[in-house]
């Protein structure tokens, strides 16, 4: 799990933890599916985009799911594929509180935009997240 | 896809092309021999046909054969088998590397910036060997042998047999049966009869005639004769010819493996003269890489040298002249026009005729057996039998592969239309008949051949190759030909900007079984990504780095590397720090394999040096590597620069130099002075502090000013100090360099033998040497010890570094192994300069010369010690102790001063005071004082100038000079003199700072003196309070006169008294039983005191905790020679046996030192009515004047006394003295200066304060003009029965206390309005005038004589004299009423 802005990571988050770097790469890959798709959205449509992109792409073992904030911050959800228990309403929603944890994150005024996000809030938010997705 | 050196068309024509094999004699094989060839190799820089070629279709149409190639090869040459085949290809590709300075390929994605090879040569290489290396497949017919070359040389007996020899040969080889190998077109395969003649060496005649029966034979398009051999090999050699086969050298290792032995021995790498010992070695942590796979790497360029010492001494077709090499040409040429293409066109006649025909016929067939069977797809052949999991077997000259013949036949011929229309037919019949790799392989040509169709063209089918791909992996499970069709696919979609789907189809090709092939079109893949419109970096990336994944498992770690470094630019500095670690650790993991240790340690470096994210355990490992990495290039180099370490962080700016020796502490009782160390914060304001000292002890060195050179003299430097200068050092005396290392990892590390670097530019010569002091863990202090004078410059640090890990059982050997040294320079920028507008605008850094000092000549050194210095003193005590002064230097010193923030809390004594130099030990026990034995009486008076205490003017001595026996101090001298403190007023911790001054005696340009700081800590815990008020003694002025009526004259009205209120305001836990007054002594220009009026009488005033105690004092002012301009009066009152002489030394030394008297003040006091006065009328001024003198005392008292201490059951008396200020009449004073307590908060105001009301002297002021006394009979007896009147004589005293003339009413009247008074007083009255108007002059005394009557006996209170008083030039001013006399009772008996 991860937000990241310019493209550099703000915060990343993944359960079991020795696989991480595996995370860190399908992530960073990851960001040239959502530019595309942001960008294939088209000017027109631009404003009242939906911010959740869907399924990025399926690999062998894992879904990669995508959403993007007006201010081009982008989440990523990485689950297993053999997890059915998660349909797209589910990630949607828990994009949602993603999104209201970062923008409590953001409403912080001793955060500075673009560092790497040390909130103990969000930390707990995504982590019931995590335990309750897994 | 990167870009490619041919356009995707003539790639794919340049990969099917028709083949003819070659069957050579020996004879014929000796004599291209001659030029180190083959036959086949000396044709094929020449197989490309420069014009163009005519045939025609069936349908008569012209087809146009535009830059064929054919493709000669010698019959017995067999494709690789697979293993082999792998290798070829893995060499392939190794030897094919990016060119050093490659184009340098910029593309802008986004915020990346990549720098890209465009062109990736080695996959054209690969697949270009790839290509030609397919076995012949069943299937098709494209890399069958369409004809076959029978050469024959001209030298040979009989050409003619020969050549008939061959030909059986040749139908042998294709019809027995016995060869699987190689595959033949058709069954009538063009035989091609080729004369070769040796121009050098055969008889050109025969073989013309030769040649001439041949076309006879044969027929004039059925053989040649060329002519090649020109010259002699040895004739031609220092003649540079063109080598066209160059280029073509490694296909000739690939076609021809007999020819060129591949050596793949194991030994080859324990012998190479090169190879890295590393794998065998235990101690390389984590080795992974299979030796295996290192081979390929390390023969490669053994292999290269072994093909330069091959190639190098004999040149290839050395026996070749251009000539010859345009009969070669021609030769192809004519074989091409004259035999291939007719054979072709024949052939496609033929063939078409046969389908004509056969499709009339199989379509009746079919349409019965559709008749028959009910349209089920039945083959019409009965060969299902042969069915396999690819569909079905046709044999070789089954009639279903007539039209897929004819299809590659057009193909090979460049008719693609047609080829397609038949490939398109083929696929269709494949594919009912279920025979897949048969479909597959025409689908995939249908698709190659529509895409290349250039007339009308079809839009490709890609949907075409995928299935083709998908059967013959899937169904066929044939990997070769899948990867082949993959490859053509991709390049196609990639010309037609279809990335997306190149890239997908190449990773789909990426299994398991071959490393190499994954490796390459992962990466091929990874350039489509960036070459998208909108570019993928991060997939281009990301595939980058499982390209180089898949490389470093094939072996190919050149190209691993070269993979995973274009990946990191991706990855670089964007915080995805764990995936960053990773393309590091493995870049430096291939470097080193690579023997690039430089690179290597670079990677490892990045990883350690930012602050990284990985574990410990992690961290641990890649330090491990690093240290061995970083160990075997520092072997490799072995130069006497040591490389830079990046481990662990040294912060240079927080570097800290210190100037001068390690001093002794303490020593028994001494104490030394703290000056300056290390280990000390630095701060801002204790330095400006110290600067000011300096300064100011500079000043007085100098008589009174500050030369302009002078510089605060700095010990120690770090980054807040003016480091604009070279600071200096003296020689002899160690430097300390104090660094500071941060250790970001999580692992510890350990730093050993830690030295400086320095350079040094001697004005004399030899360099000094360095001492290593002991490591500290983050604080390194090294010491460098300067032995000449001259320039000194410290460059950095060396040291080794090795893991911190301790292992228990191998430890020495570990470590050892695990340490490595190296050096990090110590870069030192100054401050940011912010001065000038180009400063600002720019960003600019100062000098900063902390490190580059001056190494002076000797100078001296002071060192001092304090002995029997307290560190908690009651308020006020005075305490005696030893100061010793040691010059440790060679060189004497003069000109000791020293300098303190609290001048008042030390002296050294007077000058004139006797130096009784008792040794320390001795004096412990001894009073402080100078005491003379005397009973309490009157005060004994002394008269002492401030000067001779070293106090002049108004300015507090800050800085004192201390006296030297000849005032030097020689090497090695030491002095010891007495010190008296004197505990501060307040009580707290105060921090006391000195400053030792001193000189060389010899004077030298550079370090004009040097300074010794010691900074004090002193406790001072509460003693007494002391409060003085004096009051005007009024009535006692009358009694006075009585007794000393000789005196009376002379101090009219100078008396008064002085009360002191004595409290013991000490806390018990100082252990303080008791306070004694031992005396009070004043000390002024114009009083004194004069004698002790304590009612009670008690002389022993003890004060026990919290008690209180009043003494009373009468102070008389000085006689008119006492009271001169500067001198003071110190008057002694003992209360106990004992006079201490408050006149010498220490008591009034700190009298002045406390900076009291009281002229200081006054001139505050003055200057404070002078700005007032601006505002008021002259006549004001003069009245303010004039009435505040009358109030005014300059008294000083002095309150000395004794503590009774018990600490550590011994009793101990302290001593001490407390001064209390007297300036005011009836204002009370406090040995507590009121003016801190009184500091309170200011409030904050925003309106400048309303100008201070103009300040008339007030009325309590001006009532104090007059002073008035009553004269008269305590009690008067009359008889009231016989005279009822009683008439009493009362003298009214009015003494003028101030310096004017004053106009004086006395007015007797009882005030009638009230009524009270009259009860009160009772009936009296005043005889005579009732009213007196007087005027006194300056201080005068005027005595008035009145008369009082009484009616009755009783107790009258005469004190009703109302007294009116002003200043007689002021007449506007009204009368103040005087102070009220107080109660004057009279007795007025009755007798």
């Amino acid at each position: 799990m991860n937000c990241d802005s310019m493209n550099y990571p703000l915060y990343i988050r993944s359960v079991p933890t020795q696989g991480e770097l595996k995370f860190h790469y399908t992530v960073h890959t990851s960001l040239d599916v959502v530019e595309e798709k942001i960008s294939g959205v088209g000017k027109a449509l631009a404003d009242q985009r939906e911010l959740y992109l869907g399924l990025l792409y399926p690999t062998e073992d894992y879904k990669v799911y995508g959403y993007v904030t007006n201010s081009k911050v982008k989440f990523v959800i990485v689950v297993d594929s053999s997890n059915t228990s998660l349909r797209d309403n589910e990630i949607r929603s828990m994009f949602r509180k993603l999104h209201n944890s970062f923008t409590d994150v953001m409403c912080n005024p001793f955060y500075n935009p673009g560092d790497p996000i040390q909130s103990k809030a969000f930390d707990s938010i995504v982590s019931t997240m995590m335990v309750q997705a897994f | 896809m990167a870009q490619c050196v041919q356009s995707v068309q003539e790639f794919i024509q340049d990969s099917f092309v028709p083949m003819v094999a070659v069957l050579c004699s020996e004879d014929a094989e000796r004599v291209t021999r001659k030029n180190s060839l083959s036959f086949p190799e000396l044709l094929r820089p020449f197989c490309r046909l420069t014009s163009e070629g005519h045939l025609r279709d069936p349908n008569n149409q012209v087809v146009v054969v535009k830059g064929l190639r054919i493709s000669v090869t010698g019959i017995n040459t067999r494709p690789p088998q697979t293993p082999e085949m792998h290798k070829l290809l893995s060499q392939a590709v190794s030897v094919c590397q990016p060119p050093e300075g490659s184009p340098a390929n910029v593309i802008t994605a986004g915020d990346y910036d990549l720098n890209i090879s465009a062109t990736t040569p080695w996959f054209e290489t690969y697949r270009e060997n790839f290509l030609q290396s397919m076995p012949a497949s069943e299937h098709e017919f494209l890399n069958h042998y369409l004809a076959c070359m029978l050469v024959v040389s001209s030298h040979e007996a009989v050409p003619t047999e020969q050549f008939l020899k061959l030909s059986q040969e040749q139908h042998r080889i294709q019809h027995s049966g016995e060869f699987t190998h190689p595959k033949w077109f058709n069954p009538n395969t063009l035989k091609y009869y080729v004369l070769l003649h040796d121009i050098s060496e055969g008889d050109e005649q025969r073989a013309e005639s030769v040649y001439e029966d041949m076309k006879q034979r044969y027929g004039t398009q059925g053989c040649y004769l060329l002519k090649i051999n020109s010259r002699s090999g040895s004739t031609g050699a220092d003649e540079q010819m063109p080598d066209p086969w160059s280029q073509y050298l490694h296909k000739t290792s690939i076609h021809s493996p007999v020819n060129v032995p591949l050596v793949f021995a194991d030994g080859v790498s324990e012998t190479h003269p090169l190879q890295l010992d590393q794998p065998t070695d235990a101690g390389y942590p984590s080795n992974n890489v299979s030796q295996s796979v290192n081979n390929v790497d390390v023969t490669r360029p053994e292999k290269q040298a072994s093909v330069t010492s091959h190639t190098t001494p004999t040149p290839r077709g050395t026996c070749l002249t251009l000539n010859d090499h345009d009969h070669i040409r021609q030769f192809i040429q004519e074989f091409t026009f004259r035999g291939l293409l007719p054979h072709i066109e024949k052939n496609i006649r033929q063939l078409n005729d046969q389908l004509v025909s056969r499709k009339g016929l199989s379509r009746s067939l079919f349409s019965a057996t559709k008749k028959l069977f009910g349209g089920g797809k039945v083959p019409e052949k009965s060969i299902a039998e042969l069915k396999n999991t690819a569909g079905l077997l046709y044999p070789s000259e089954a009639p279903e592969l007539q039209i897929r013949k004819m299809a590659d036949l057009c193909f090979l011929v460049q008719h693609y239309e047609l080829a397609y229309n038949c490939y398109h037919t083929a696929k269709k019949d494949f594919l009912s008949d279920q025979a897949m790799l048969y479909a597959a392989g025409a689908l995939e040509m249908a698709a190659v051949a529509a895409f290349l169709q250039s007339g009308a063209p079809r839009p490709y089918p890609a949907h075409y190759m995928d299935t083709a791909i998908q059967t013959y992996r899937d169904v066929c499970k044939n990997m070769l030909l899948a990867e082949r069709c993959c490859i053509l696919s991709a390049e196609i979609l990639k010309s037609q900007t279809k990335y997306s789907d190149a890239a997908t189809l190449l990773i789909k090709m990426t299994t398991e079984d071959s490393d190499l092939r994954s490796a390459l079109l992962l990466e091929q893949a990874a350039h489509c990504f960036i070459n998208m419109r909108s570019p993928m970096v991060r997939k281009f990336a990301f595939h980058m780095i499982l390209a180089g994944h898949r490389f470093s498992k094939a072996g190919q770690k050149r190209h691993a590397l070269r993979c995973y470094c274009q990946a990191l630019q991706v990855y670089k500095g964007k915080d995805w720090t764990l995936a960053e670690d990773h393309i590091n650790f493995t870049i430096g993991r291939q470097s080193f394999t690579l023997r690039q240790p430089e690179n290597a340690v670079a990677a490892f470096r990045h990883i350690l040096i930012n602050d990284s994210k990985q574990s410990a355990v992690q961290q641990a490992a890649f330090l491990r590597e690093y240290l061995y990495v970083y160990k075997s290039m520092s072997q490799l180099t072995s130069d006497s620069s040591l490389p830079q370490l990046p481990l662990p962080c040294l912060h240079s700016s927080q570097t800290r130099v210190f100037f001068g020796h390690e001093r002794r502490l303490a020593e028994g009782e001494k104490q030394a002075a703290t000056h300056v160390s290390l280990d000390q914060e630095f701060d801002r304001d204790l330095s400006q502090l110290w600067r000011e000292l300096e300064e100011q002890v500079v000043a007085v060195a100098n008589r009174g000013t500050v030369p302009i050179t002078f510089q605060p003299s700095q010990c120690c430097l770090n980054s807040q100090t003016d480091n604009l200068r070279y600071p200096l050092a003296v020689v002899e005396e160690p430097i300390i360099v104090e660094m500071v290392f941060r250790n970001l990892l999580k692992v510890p590390l350990a730093l050993s033998a830690l030295s400086l670097l320095w350079k040094f530019t001697p004005k004399d010569f030899s360099g000094p040497q360095v001492v290593c002091a002991p490591f500290f863990f983050y604080l390194a202090r090294l010491k460098l010890l300067p032995h000449k004078t001259g320039e000194l410059h410290v460059l950095g640090v060396v040291y080794n570094l090795g893991t911190g890990e301790v292992d228990n059982s191998e430890g020495s050997l570990a470590g050892d192994l695990m340490c490595v040294r190296g050096q990090q320079n110590l870069e030192i920028q100054g401050p940011r300069l912010n001065m000038t507008k180009e400063e600002k605008t720019s960003v600019k850094y100062g000098p900063d010369h902390r490190l580059d000092p001056i190494i002076t000549p000797p100078m001296p050194l002071l060192e001092v010690f304090f002995i029997n210095f307290p560190t908690g003193l009651l308020c006020g005590e005075i305490r005696k102790a030893w100061v010793e002064f040691v010059n440790v230097s060679a060189v004497p010193l003069t000109g000791l001063r020293v300098a303190s923030t609290h001048p008042e809390f030390f002296t050294f004594g007077s000058a004139t005071s006797d130096l009784t130099p008792v040794t320390p030990t001795a004096a412990e026990h001894c009073s402080a004082y100078k005491t003379v034995a005397m009973p309490p009486s009157v005060a004994t008076v002394s008269l002492v100038s401030p000067a001779a205490f070293g106090v002049t003017s108004s300015d507090r001595p800050i800085v004192a000079e201390i006296p030297l026996s000849q005032g030097v101090l020689g090497p090695g001298e030491a002095l010891q003199i007495p010190l008296w403190l004197r505990g501060p007023d307040r009580e707290g911790v105060h921090e006391i700072n000195f400053l030792f001054y001193y000189e060389s005696t010899e004077k030298t340009a550079k370090l004009s003196h040097r300074v010794l700081r010691h900074t004090a800590f002193i406790c001072a815990s509460r003693s007494l309070s002391v409060k003085a008020t004096a009051s005007r003694s009024n009535t006692l002025h009358g009694r006075e006169r009585e007794s000393e009526e000789r005196q009376e004259g002379e101090d009219k009205n100078g008396s008064m008294l002085v009360f002191v209120d004595v409290e013991n305001i000490n806390t018990s836990e100082a252990g303080v039983r008791e306070f004694h007054i031992v005396q009070v002594s004043s000390s002024s220009r114009q009083w004194r005191l004069h004698k002790c009026i304590n009612p009670v009488g008690d002389k022993d005033s003890k004060l026990a905790s919290r008690e209180r105690g009043k003494l009373c004092f009468k102070a008389t002012r000085c006689r008119a020679e006492e009271a001169t301009s500067e001198k003071y009066t110190f008057a002694d009152l003992n209360l106990g046996n004992e006079q201490i002489v408050s006149s010498t030394t220490p008591c009034a030394d700190f009298f002045f030192r406390s900076g009291l008297p009281s002229e200081p003040r006054r001139g505050g006091v003055s200057t404070g009515g002078a700005s007032q006065m601006r505002r008021q009328s002259g006549t004001d001024e003069g009245v303010t004047n004039i009435v505040k003198k009358c109030s005014e005392v300059e008294l000083d008292i002095i309150v000395l006394w004794k503590a009774y201490v018990v600490e550590d059951n011994k009793q101990l008396i302290l001593e001490g003295q407390l001064h209390v200020a007297l300036q005011t009449i009836g204002k009370e004073a406090c040995s507590l200066s009121q003016k801190e307590e009184a500091q309170e908060m200011v409030l904050l105001k925003f309106k400048p304060d309303v100008p201070p009301p103009v300040s008339k002297p007030s009325l309590e002021q001006l009532s104090h003009l007059i002073k008035t006394c009553l004269h008269y009979p305590e009690s008067y007896d009359h008889p009231f029965p016989q005279k009822s009147l009683c008439m009493v004589p009362v003298t009214l005293m009015l003494s003028n206390c101030s310096l004017a003339q004053v106009d004086v009413i006395v007015d007797l009247r009882h005030k009638t309005t009230s009524p009270e008074s009259l009860e009160v007083h009772g009936s009296f009255s005043w005889l005579g005038q009732t009213q007196y108007k007087l005027q006194l002059q300056a201080q005068e005394v005027y005595r008035l004589s009145l008369k009082a009557c009484f009616f009755q006996a009783g107790v009258y209170n005469l004190g009703t004299p109302r007294v009116f008083a002003k200043l007689a030039q002021t007449s506007a001013m009204c009368e103040t009423s005087q102070q009220s006399a107080m109660p004057a009772l009279i007795i007025i008996n009755s007798v």
